[in-house]
């Protein structure tokens, strides 16, 4: 929630011109689903490494909540653990551990039963006492999307909602799977918008809180040179590649209820889209950057009914294969897996964006798992050249790639001479790269989510209405491959770039897929 | 011209895993030469790696001392903004003419982050330095000089006509040093100060109280400020009331001195440059370096305090009663500040500007 200023309220003189960051208000995170993953590997990590930085307020408390028993001791020693071995600064900082443990809690108990949210009054009331976190707090549901309607009513029901714009704040973090297609999205959206103003929800893609994402704004807005080819006039296409070495892991009986469309594409992969193909904002606040990346979701042509869905997607699911010299199973080999599942693990589409800027430009993306490599880039592919100068397909067109992970940076591929030789062209790199060019240890997504979350940033948060024109297009292509009598994903070789299919989605455009 | 090769110079520094590559000039340097032993030093360890600079760095000091003592922060800030180090000693006291040169680079990532050219003139050959500097620029980067001398003099001027940026640490020097900072400020010098990056948390913490939403009441109400330094007034705490009185100018400003420092060290006047030391905690209370603030809005007062490691905001006679805020002050690893003032490369921070202006006419009343 921005701070909004009363009409008549004097603007503060000393904040004018800081250069130095300011720390949040004083607030207590409450981690609900204290015990699992998500919490020791990126929360408390995160919020660690966040003290560490001096970014904490000094009156900062965390709860956990979950049903795992606990006492504060035993949940301080765990965590110290977890932070030890998940935290990207290392080793801990002893005098910075003992401070943040000193506002670590933990509460145990049942979400369902009342008696969990009356401890955790108690436990908050006593952060106030103690630590002076003044009534302010940030809930973070890391729990399964099943979980978000009994923590809501739990929270309204026992009063720990304040509010806007009173003088305490309550925010509440939520995590993705944000509903599980239009309907369930619309109706989650319409109980937590009964519960909290839109202002006190943040709906996170931890995917917006890494640098190099954030660097596409400041690429494209920062920089004079390329906006004005950034447009239909200059651009043939784009290619968006979210890959992953990594299969489903532990993770196979929520990898089969949501498939590769609900865990990359809804999110990561249209906020990819959104990112590059957006318009400048008016100013750089919540409201205007998000206010143009739902015009681009608006923008993009819907994919509905099953000659569409031929036209322009492609499902894959893994087979056994190699990757690195490994061998790795098949999808339908991993635990909790269905034998004859027809879950994809690999998704290409071809969206049109009908917009002035990017009418008849193609964005192609794609995304999967068990993919040869871990990779995420965003590949501008600009127009041919109007005359073959050097005899044809002797300069190739120009490429501009952001890479977003691993090594984050940006590449520009363009012709140069061959030297000695006579006016033969050669395709070369410019390179940029962020881990030579800005030495410091970039924050991990979650530190930056977090601390924005504590401050009331919205920006980096997705806002209802850009959750719903997601999850339009991508209902669009469910409702296809997931009718009865739709076809199965493709096979694809574990190792290989998916389903043979997935050439010919381009092949039909004259185009093909770059080889990352 | 002697040249050693493939000799670490130890430099009194211990070994820190670089291989400093040098050469002496008696009479004529020879900057090709300077260039050559760059390249080899890159090449040092398999093929030639790929070079990153975002900046040109220059750091001048008087004594190999002064430098000794800024090198560990010096590298550290040239390693989070990868650049061309070029460091100038300049010792006209020593008898001899000569200039060395020591070379040496850092890689990270596989690429080539930090070149360290460091030349060491003394006697008369202190004269070759600047157009030695001139020719191992690189160009089209800023160009940020680190002064490590007093701030005042033509060289100075020159470095200022020079560079994009000039960082100097009034909080070495006594504060009436002060005047000649805001003189130069006036013509538009584009100066940074280390001082000022130093009570960065302080400011933070004093607008952070007043957006506390039951506080913000008293925002239109400022009155007077008063600024404690430890055992002596100090470019920092001037800084800071001058901060303060330029942010509410009907405001009655002090700075004043009480209380002790927890160490000698910083003694304004008494610095011979800038002293950018590490510690691995938040640095010791020195002597001249803020010990309190406090500001007024009546009813209500806030008393702003350092106790050890921690900021801590007190705020009195609110309707609200008493309310405590508190901030943990960052950890003083080596080259933090110089870090935090590189993150500007280029023109002036006009909040700096106006704080030295009427930090200038706080001063003759209330320096110690």
């Amino acid at each position: 929630m921005p701070y909004a200023p009363e009409h008549d309220e004097v603007a503060n003189p000393l904040r004018h011109g800081l250069r130095v960051e300011i720390p949040p208000e004083p607030c207590a995170v409450v981690v609900f689903g204290a015990s699992g993953d998500l919490a020791h590997r990126k929360l408390l990590p995160a919020l660690y490494n966040l003290a560490v930085g001096a970014h904490l307020p000094g009156a900062f408390g965390v709860v956990g909540v979950s049903k795992s028993e606990y006492s504060d001791t035993q949940y301080q020693t765990d965590m110290r653990e977890a932070v030890g071995k998940f935290s990207r600064t290392k080793p801990i900082d002893d005098e910075v551990w003992r401070d943040f443990a000193a506002g670590l809690r933990y509460v145990s108990g049942s979400f369902e039963d009342d008696a969990t949210f009356e401890r955790l009054q108690g436990t908050l009331a006593e952060l106030d006492r103690v630590r002076a976190t003044r009534g302010n707090r940030l809930f973070y549901f890391a729990t399964p999307p099943s979980t978000y309607p009994t923590l809501l009513r739990k929270l309204q029901k026992h009063r720990f909602i304040e509010p806007p714009l009173e003088q305490r704040f309550t925010r509440v973090v939520i995590e993705k799977p944000f509903g599980r297609d239009l309907p369930s999205a619309r109706a989650l959206n319409r109980l937590v918008l009964e519960v909290l103003d839109e202002r006190q929800v943040f709906r996170i893609d931890h995917y917006l809180g890494k640098e190099t994402v954030q660097n596409v704004m400041v690429f494209r807005f920062g920089n004079t040179v390329f906006e004005p080819i950034w447009n239909r006039n200059y651009v043939d296409h784009v290619q968006i590649t979210a890959g992953e070495e990594l299969g489903v892991e532990s993770r196979g009986r929520y990898y089969e209820e949501a498939g590769l469309l609900r865990d990359m594409i809804q999110n990561h992969v249209l906020q990819l889209v959104c990112l590059t193909a957006m318009e400048a904002p008016v100013a750089f606040d919540a409201d205007a950057v998000r206010d143009e990346k739902i015009k681009v979701l608006r923008a993009l042509a819907p994919i509905e009914g099953p000659e569409a869905v031929a036209q322009r997607v492609v499902l894959g699911q893994y087979t056994a294969g190699q990757i690195g010299g490994n061998d790795v199973p098949g999808y339908q080999q991993e635990k909790d897996v269905a034998k004859g599942s027809r879950t994809p693990t690999f998704a290409a589409i071809k969206l049109n964006i009908d917009s002035w800027r990017w009418g008849g430009v193609p964005f192609y993306v794609r995304s999967g798992k068990r993919l040869p490599k871990r990779l995420t880039e965003i590949a501008v592919q600009f127009r041919k050249l109007p005359h073959a100068l050097f005899g044809e397909g002797a300069a190739a067109p120009n490429t501009l790639i952001l890479r977003v992970q691993p090594e984050e940076g940006i590449t520009l591929r363009f012709s140069a001479k061959v030297p000695g030789e006579r006016y033969r062209p050669r395709t070369v790199s410019m390179d940029f790269r962020y881990g030579t060019a800005f030495a410091a240890a970039s924050p991990e997504a979650y530190e930056r989510l977090l601390l924005d979350a504590m401050r009331g940033d919205q920006t980096l948060f997705t806002r209802k209405d850009e959750v719903e024109a997601a999850w339009k297009l991508v209902d669009g292509i469910l409702r296809t491959t997931e009718a009865p009598d739709g076809s199965a994903p493709f096979s694809y070789e574990a190792g290989t770039w998916g389903p043979r299919e997935v050439d010919e989605l381009l092949a039909r455009d004259g185009r093909v897929w770059r080889r990352p | 011209m002697t040249v050693s090769l493939g000799e670490p110079i130890a430099g009194g520094q211990g070994a820190r895993g670089w291989d400093e590559l040098s050469v002496r000039f008696d009479e004529v340097v020879d900057l090709s030469r300077i260039r050559a032993l760059l390249q080899e030093a890159k090449e040092r360890g398999g093929s030639t790696a790929e070079t990153v600079s975002t900046i040109n760095l220059v750091a001048i000091y008087f004594s190999s001392a002064a430098y000794d003592r800024a090198r560990a922060a010096l590298e550290a800030a040239g390693r989070l903004h990868p650049c061309r180090l070029v460091v100038l000693i300049a010792e006209s006291g020593a008898p001899a003419e000569s200039v060395t040169a020591r070379i040496s680079v850092v890689r990270s990532g596989g690429a080539v982050s930090l070149e360290r050219i460091v030349l060491t003139a003394t006697g008369a050959g202190v004269r070759h330095l600047e157009s030695a500097l001139i020719g191992l620029l690189l160009p089209e980067l800023p160009v940020v000089v680190v002064w490590g001398g007093r701030a005042e003099g033509a060289l100075l001027q020159r470095a200022v006509g020079a560079a994009d940026r000039v960082i100097i640490d009034s909080g070495t020097r006594p504060t009436e040093a002060l005047a000649q900072v805001a003189t130069m400020l006036v013509r538009g010098a584009p100066i940074g100060d280390l001082a000022w990056a130093r009570i960065f948390p302080w400011m933070a913490l004093a607008a952070e109280v007043l957006d506390i939403p039951n506080l913000r009441e008293h925002r239109a109400n400022l009155k007077s400020a008063r600024v404690i330094c430890a055992g002596a007034v100090g470019a920092e705490g001037a800084l800071l009331g001058g901060w303060f009185a330029s942010r509410v100018r009907k405001a009655r400003v002090e700075v004043v001195a009480g209380g002790d420092a927890e160490t000698g060290s910083y003694v304004p006047g008494e610095g011979d440059g800038t002293a950018i030391t590490g510690y691995p905690a938040p640095a010791p209370l020195g002597r001249g370096h803020i010990a309190g603030f406090e500001f007024s809005a009546p009813p209500a007062t806030f008393l702003l305090r350092r106790q050890k490691g921690i900021l801590t905001a007190e705020v009195r006679g609110d309707d609200d009663g008493k309310v405590v805020h508190r901030v943990r002050l960052p950890l003083e690893t080596p080259g933090r500040l110089l870090g935090l003032e590189l993150k500007l490369v280029s023109g002036q921070d006009e909040l700096y500007v106006a704080a030295v202006q009427r930090a200038v006419a706080l001063l003759p009343r209330t320096a110690a």
